[in-house]
């Protein structure tokens, strides 16, 4: 005959592992909130960028 | 003319030339004169009745509590602040990104001022200071200690900042052969400089380790010594950002309009690396708090405190960072410059004054001569920043 038993995520380190997955995902997250800014300028649509020869 | 006859002339210039760097200049009475002078003379005169009668006579320091403000703000915290030394020669001399290359000289001058002032003060603090020089004259190494390793670590990272700002010195002098030889100093200087920062940034939080009972459960962790390293990066990113800006509107005439227009820049590049970092610390107490299970200290009022610490000045601040960086306001990054060096001094204060032996019955208060110690070496420190950047190059790139 099989037992479940329920796993405390209070007592093992379930929430730790939790815990960092979730900073992984978060930071990952932040750097590309960071990474472009709103304010940046921006080319034009329909404009070609300005080459230097 | 003979050799003899030509050094006498060159001592002469140079005598002359440091008699008249000396004499002051400006306006003498404005708002930072007329507050600080007094409290300066204040201070000496508290200092002088300190080192006369001893440290009973002007703190509330006890053989209970024998850290008090002079070592939890002036030291703890005051060395925190100054790690923007190291971020900021670490990304421009390792890293070799240029944006920040305008503000090393600055940040490096900040950064030796702070140890000077803020780790000198650590003489106030003791009782018998003329054993400061123990640790390195070799009587009484204490080689088990951590206070041996901060005492020799702050020794060296002075020398090698005072090394790393020498060609500024040089060159204010003239002399132009040894800058270049001290400016070839530089890169290994900077290598160095950042090993020992890393090392006693975290070693003053091991200072604590041995404190374990003292200290409310909610402050002490094994890993304190890794909290204060990471809490330094934006300690000293946020320190750049609060004293470039005043820097900026004090010293508008000195800094170059090329530099005017990549502040903007700079001062976001900044508040980015702020953000990642305070990001980072976050999770770091986090992760401690769960794997100590804390749940249940946090129901009084030093788990409230806990949490306007760690929540109110270290995650707001992040997230203020990172909408400024996203949406480009300067003003908004100023503020959470702010409210990060607030949550700094929260943190220090709480790890060695605030939580420190919580459960006595009788606490330590700061006494007033300690209070005005400590704005006279703020005040003393912010007087020699400003004599060197109104006569040496140190807004021009290095």
């Amino acid at each position: 005959m099989e037992f479940y038993t329920y796993v405390n995520i209070f007592e093992t380190k379930g929430l730790e592992y939790l815990l960092l997955l979730s900073f992984l995902a978060l930071f990952i997250l932040l750097v590309r909130y960071l990474s472009a800014p709103k304010g940046k300028r921006r080319v034009p649509e329909g404009k070609p960028p300005r080459t230097t020869n | 003319m003979n050799a003899t006859a030509v050094i006498a002339s060159e001592f002469t210039r140079v005598v002359k030339f440091f008699w008249q760097e000396l004499k002051p200049r400006g306006k003498w009475l404005t708002p930072f004169n007329v507050i600080s002078i007094p409290v300066i003379v204040v201070g000496l005169i508290i200092l002088y009745f300190r080192f006369v009668y001893g440290l009973g006579s002007v703190t509330n320091l006890s053989q209970e509590f024998p850290w008090g403000l002079w070592i939890g703000f002036d030291v703890v915290t005051g060395v925190a602040f100054a790690g923007g030394s190291y971020v900021i020669t670490f990304v421009v001399y390792v890293m070799r990104i240029e944006k920040y290359h305008s503000i090393v000289r600055v940040t490096v001058l900040n950064g030796l001022l702070a140890y000077i002032f803020y780790a000198g003060a650590l003489v106030l603090d003791l009782g018998r200071p003329w054993h400061i020089i123990n640790p390195i004259i070799g009587n009484s190494f204490g080689y088990n200690s951590v206070l041996f390793l901060v005492s020799w670590h702050f020794l060296l990272y002075m020398i090698a900042m005072a090394v790393e700002f020498s060609p500024v010195v040089a060159e204010w002098a003239q002399l132009e052969r040894v800058r270049k030889f001290l400016s070839g100093l530089t890169l290994a200087a900077v290598i160095f400089g950042i090993t020992l920062s890393i090392l006693h940034q975290s070693g003053l939080g091991a200072l604590f380790l041995m404190a374990k009972p003292k200290i409310h459960p909610l402050w002490y962790s094994e890993f304190i010594p890794i909290l204060f390293f990471v809490s330094s990066v934006y300690a000293g990113l946020s320190m750049i950002i609060f004293e470039g800006t005043i820097s900026h509107r004090v010293f508008r005439n000195l800094i170059g309009g090329h530099d005017h227009h990549r502040y903007e820049e700079i001062v976001l590049g900044l508040a980015k690396g702020a953000a990642i970092t305070m990001f980072v610390y976050y999770f770091f107490q986090a992760l401690i708090f769960i794997h100590e299970e804390r749940w249940q200290l946090i129901t009084d009022f030093w788990g409230y405190w806990y949490l306007v610490e760690v929540l109110g000045f270290v995650l707001v601040p992040c997230f203020m960072f990172a909408y400024a960086v996203r949406n480009r306001s300067l003003g908004l990054v100023k503020v959470a410059s702010v409210m990060a060096l607030l949550g700094i001094i929260l943190n220090r204060l709480n790890v060695s004054v605030i939580a420190f032996r919580w459960y006595a019955v009788n606490k330590y208060y700061p006494s007033w001569e300690e209070i005005v110690v400590t704005l006279m070496v703020v005040f003393t420190e912010i007087w020699v920043f400003r004599w060197i950047v109104t006569r040496m190059p140190v807004f021009s790139k290095a």
